[in-house]
C-alpha cells in the first residue's frame, strides 16, 4: 500500500474497508447520503385534483435552485410531485410519462392514473428503496379524479388529501384543519397554497416558490409561481466601493498590444480547394 | 411467533404496525384491520384498508413493511386470476393462501410480511389460514397478526367459542381490535371489517370515535377521567373520512 | 401422400404445396404400428386398457409398461414408440408435482391435457427435432367427476367418452360406441375393455398379446391404480368365452 502506486495490483483495492471501520469505530462514520427537502401536497376538490409543490433543491445545507420545478409531466391529464432524491424523481417520473405514452399508443385510449401509480410501484419495489423518489401522483381520468402518494419502497396510498417529503407534516397540519369534501377550485388552490406555504415557512428543506397544477377532466393548469412570498427585493443602500478607496502611490502604464511581422517560408499557398 | 420485528424494516421503510384478525363462523368469515400506516413516529395514512381483496370471495390482512405486503398481495390477486382462468372456476381459499405462503417463504429474506388469508370456497366452505413471518402456513378457526396482536392473545384464547352466528363473531372482532388499538402504539385509527360469506363481501367501518371502549381506569384516578375526550366530530365538523381503495 | 412431389417431408419445419406436414404424418403411422390402446368414461371412473404386444418370449411378464402413473389421481396409455410415451409422462409429471406446488391442490385433467398438448405441438415446428411418435390417452379422476383426453402427434387434443388409438382402433371405436358407456360401472367397463382388446387383437398377424388394464375412480377411491390381479384374470377369461361365442 504505502507508496506504491507505480506497482499497484491488478484487481479490486479492499484497503480503505480496514481504516473505514476504524473510524467508524472510533465515532466518525461514512458521510451520508443526504435526502432534499421539499414539500409537495394534492388534494381532491369538486372537479379535479390540485397538485402543489415548493421550489426549493437542496444539496445538503446549499440551496442548490431556488426556483426548481417539482411538479413533473406523466400525462396531458396526469401529473407527478416528487421529493427525495432529485435526480431519481426526475428520471422515474419520465421514464413512466414515456411508458404512459406508449402504453396509450398501444391499446388506442388513454391510459389512467392507477397505469402510472402501478408503473411507479412496481419500478421503485424492484429497487428497493435504492430509487428514492417519494412521490405525489394525480390526475383526471375515465375513472374520475385519483390522488396517491408512493413512497421510495414502493407502497401506495389513497386519500382524498396527501403530502409528502420533509415539509409534509407542516402541510398535513394545513390539511388536516381545513380539507372539507367538494371544495371549490378558488377555496382548494387557497388551501394548497397554504399547505405548501406552511412547508415553506416551516420546513428549513423546502422555500421558495408556490407552484401549483389544476387538473380537471378537459384542462390541465399549470401555475408556476403562482405564490412567490420570498422575492429579492430592492437593497436600502449600496454596497459599491467608492472610487479612490484604496490609496496609491505610482502610475505605470504598459502596452500590452503587440505587433508582429509574420514571412511566409515557402512561395505558393496550399491548394485548398 | 408473529410479532413484527421492526429492526427488520428497511431505513425510511412505511410500516403496517398493525392489529389484524380473521374469524371464521358457520356460514363464512370475519376480517378485521386497524386503519394506521406508520413511517417512524408518522402517520402516513390514517385510514388505511389492509384488508385486501385476491379474490370474489378471498381477502387477505396485510401486516410488516407497506410496500411488501402490496407486492404480495397484488402478485398473489395476479396468480388467482389465471388459476381461475385455467380451473373455470373460483379457486380456494387453501389455493390462495398457498401461494402466498410460497411468497413469503421463498422471499423470506428480503420480506417482512405477515399476512392472514381468509374467505369462503365451495369445497372448504369458510376458512382461515395463517402465514407468520418467515413463511408458514397454518389454518385456524381464528387468527390475529401484527404488533398488537401480542397484547391480546389471552382475551382471544379466554373468549373465543365455536357456534358463533355472524353477529357474535363481527363483536368479537370488534372488540379484540378496539383492546389491541388501545394497547398498542402502532395500531390505532379506525375499524375496517369485513364478513365474507357464500353470497357476498359485507364491508363494515367503525369510525375512530365510536370505537368500543373499555375499563379505563376510573377506580383509580377518580371522577376526572370518567368523562370521555369529546370526540373529534364533535369539536368541529371535520369531514369523517372513509376512503376505499 | 408419395403423389406429392418428394422433398416435402424430410423436415417437420417444412410444409406440402397443399398445407400438410409429412412428418408429423409419418408420426402417425408409427402409432398406427403400434398395439391398440383403448380409454372407457363411465359413470364412476375411467379404465385404460392396453393390447400390449409381446415381441419375444424372454421378455419378462409384465416388463415394458405401456400405462403410466402421472399423479395420484391421474393415468397415461400410450399407443406408439413405447421412449416417447416414457419422455411425455415424465414430462406430465413434472407438470403435475408443479401444479401441485404452487396450487396445494391435484391439477385438473383438462390443465394436464393442456400442458402435454402444448409440448407436443412444440416439437412440430423445428426442422432439429422428430415430432412425439405416439398418441397418448389421459384418464384420471378431479373436481368435476372423470374424464378422458387424447393427445395427438400433431399437439391437438380432445375430450372423449370412449378413446382408441393403435393398431385396431377402428374396430375398437366401433365397439365403443355400441356401449352405454356413461351407464356403466367401473367393474362393467373393465370387462368391456378386456373384451375389446381381445376382439381387436389380429391373431393371424401378431401372436403373443399380453392384457394391461388400470382404473381411476370410486372403486379405487381416487387413485390411479393397476386392475387387481383376479378381476384381471376374470375379465381375460370372460372376454375369451366372448371371442369364441363371436366366432
Amino acid at each position: 500500500m504505502a507508496a506504491a502506486a507505480v506497482y499497484s495490483n491488478p484487481g479490486f483495492d479492499f484497503s480503505n474497508l480496514t481504516r473505514n471501520n476504524f473510524l467508524a469505530e472510533k465515532g466518525i462514520p461514512l458521510p451520508k447520503a443526504t435526502s432534499t427537502g421539499t414539500t409537495i401536497v394534492g388534494c381532491i376538490f369538486e372537479d379535479g385534483i390540485i397538485l402543489g409543490a415548493d421550489t426549493r433543491a437542496t444539496e445538503g445545507p446549499i440551496v442548490a435552485d431556488k426556483n426548481c420545478e417539482k411538479i413533473h409531466y406523466i400525462t396531458e391529464s396526469i401529473r407527478c410531485c416528487g421529493a427525495g432524491t432529485a435526480a431519481d424523481t426526475e428520471f422515474v417520473t419520465n421514464l413512466i410519462s414515456s411508458n404512459m405514452e406508449l402504453h396509450g399508443l398501444t391499446h388506442g385510449r388513454k391510459p389512467r392514473v392507477v397505469t402510472a401509480m402501478t408503473m411507479l410501484k412496481q419500478y421503485l419495489f424492484r429497487y428497493q428503496g435504492h430509487v428514492g423518489a417519494a412521490l405525489v401522483l394525480g390526475g383526471v381520468d375515465s375513472t374520475g379524479p385519483n390522488l396517491f402518494t408512493i413512497a421510495p419502497h414502493g407502497s401506495t396510498d389513497k386519500l382524498p388529501y396527501v403530502t409528502m417529503g420533509s415539509g409534509s407534516l407542516a402541510a398535513m397540519a394545513v390539511f388536516e384543519s381545513y380539507w372539507r369534501p367538494n371544495m371549490s377550485r378558488a377555496d382548494a388552490l387557497q388551501l394548497v397554497k397554504d399547505a405548501i406555504s406552511a412547508g415553506i415557512f416551516n420546513d428549513l428543506g423546502s422555500g421558495s416558490n408556490v407552484d401549483a397544477c389544476i387538473i380537471t377532466a378537459n384542462h390541465t393548469e399549470m401555475l408556476r409561481n403562482v405564490e412567490m412570498p420570498n422575492e429579492r427585493v430592492q437593497k436600502e443602500r449600496s454596497y459599491v466601493f467608492r472610487k479612490g478607496t484604496t490609496a496609491w502611490k505610482k502610475e505605470d502604464i504598459k502596452k500590452l498590444v503587440l505587433s508582429e511581422e509574420v514571412t511566409p517560408i515557402s512561395g505558393e499557398a496550399m491548394d485548398t480547394d | 411467533m408473529d410479532r413484527i420485528d421492526m429492526h427488520r424494516l428497511k431505513q425510511g421503510e412505511v410500516n403496517l404496525g398493525t392489529s389484524i384478525m380473521a374469524v371464521q363462523f358457520d356460514g363464512g368469515v370475519v376480517i378485521g384491520a386497524d386503519s394506521r400506516t406508520t413511517t417512524g413516529s408518522y402517520i402516513a395514512n390514517r385510514v388505511t384498508d389492509k384488508l385486501t381483496f385476491l379474490h370474489d370471495r378471498i381477502y387477505c390482512c396485510r401486516s410488516g413493511s407497506a410496500a411488501d405486503t402490496q407486492a404480495i398481495a397484488d402478485f398473489g390477486h395476479y396468480y388467482l386470476q389465471m388459476q381461475a382462468q385455467v380451473l373455470g372456476s373460483a379457486p380456494s381459499v387453501l389455493t390462495a393462501a398457498a401461494i402466498m405462503e410460497k411468497m413469503c417463504y421463498q422471499n423470506k429474506d428480503q420480506l417482512s410480511a405477515g399476512i392472514i388469508v381468509a374467505g369462503w370456497d365451495e369445497k372448504a366452505g369458510p376458512s382461515v389460514y395463517n402465514i407468520p413471518l418467515g413463511g408458514g402456513l397454518f389454518r385456524q378457526p381464528w387468527a390475529i397478526g401484527g404488533s398488537g396482536s401480542t397484547y391480546v392473545y389471552g382475551y382471544c384464547d379466554a373468549t373465543y367459542q365455536e357456534g358463533w352466528g355472524k353477529d357474535e363473531t363481527v363483536n368479537f372482532v370488534k372488540n379484540t381490535l378496539a383492546l389491541a388499538m388501545s394497547r398498542d402504539g402502532s395500531s390505532g385509527g379506525c375499524i375496517r371489517m369485513c364478513v365474507i360469506t357464500k353470497d357476498g363481501v359485507e364491508r363494515k367501518f367503525i369510525p375512530g370515535d365510536q370505537l368500543p371502549r373499555f375499563w379505563e381506569g376510573k377506580e383509580i384516578l377518580g371522577e376526572a377521567t370518567q368523562k370521555p375526550p369529546a370526540a373529534i366530530s364533535a369539536v368541529s365538523d371535520v369531514a369523517p373520512m372513509a376512503v376505499e381503495v | 401422400m408419395t403423389s406429392i412431389g418428394t422433398g416435402y417431408d424430410l423436415s417437420a419445419s417444412t410444409y406440402s404445396p397443399d398445407g400438410r406436414i409429412f412428418q408429423v404424418e409419418y408420426a402417425n403411422k408409427a402409432v398406427e404400428n403400434s398395439g391398440t390402446a383403448i380409454g372407457l368414461r363411465v359413470k364412476g371412473g375411467i379404465v385404460l386398457a392396453v393390447e400390449k404386444l409381446v415381441h419375444s418370449k424372454l421378455l419378462i411378464p409384465e416388463a415394458n409398461r405401456r400405462i403410466q402413473t402421472l399423479d395420484r389421481h391421474l393415468g397415461l396409455a400410450t399407443a406408439g414408440l413405447l421412449a416417447d410415451g416414457r419422455q411425455l409422462a415424465n414430462r406430465a409429471r413434472d407438470e403435475s408435482s408443479n401444479f401441485r406446488d404452487s396450487f396445494r391442490s391435484p391439477a385438473p385433467v383438462k390443465y394436464i391435457a393442456d400442458r402435454l398438448g402444448s409440448y407436443v405441438q412444440v416439437y412440430t415446428l423445428y426442422s432439429s427435432v422428430r415430432p412425439f411418435g405416439i398418441s397418448t390417452i389421459i384418464g384420471g379422476v378431479d373436481q368435476d367427476g372423470p374424464s378422458l383426453f387424447v393427445i395427438e402427434p400433431s399437439g391437438v387434443f380432445f375430450g372423449y367418452h370412449g378413446a382408441a388409438v393403435g393398431k385396431g382402433r377402428q374396430l375398437a371405436k366401433t365397439e365403443l360406441e355400441k356401449l352405454k358407456l356413461s351407464d356403466l360401472s367401473m367393474r362393467e367397463a373393465v370387462m368391456e375393455a378386456a373384451r375389446i382388446i381381445y376382439l381387436v387383437h389380429d391373431d393371424s398377424k401378431e401372436k403373443a398379446f399380453e392384457l394391461e388394464m388400470s382404473w381411476i375412480g370410486d372403486e379405487t377411491k381416487g387413485l390411479h391404480v393397476p386392475v387387481p390381479k383376479d378381476l384381471l384374470a376374470e375379465a381375460e377369461q370372460k372376454a375369451k368365452a366372448a371371442l369364441e361365442d363371436f366366432e
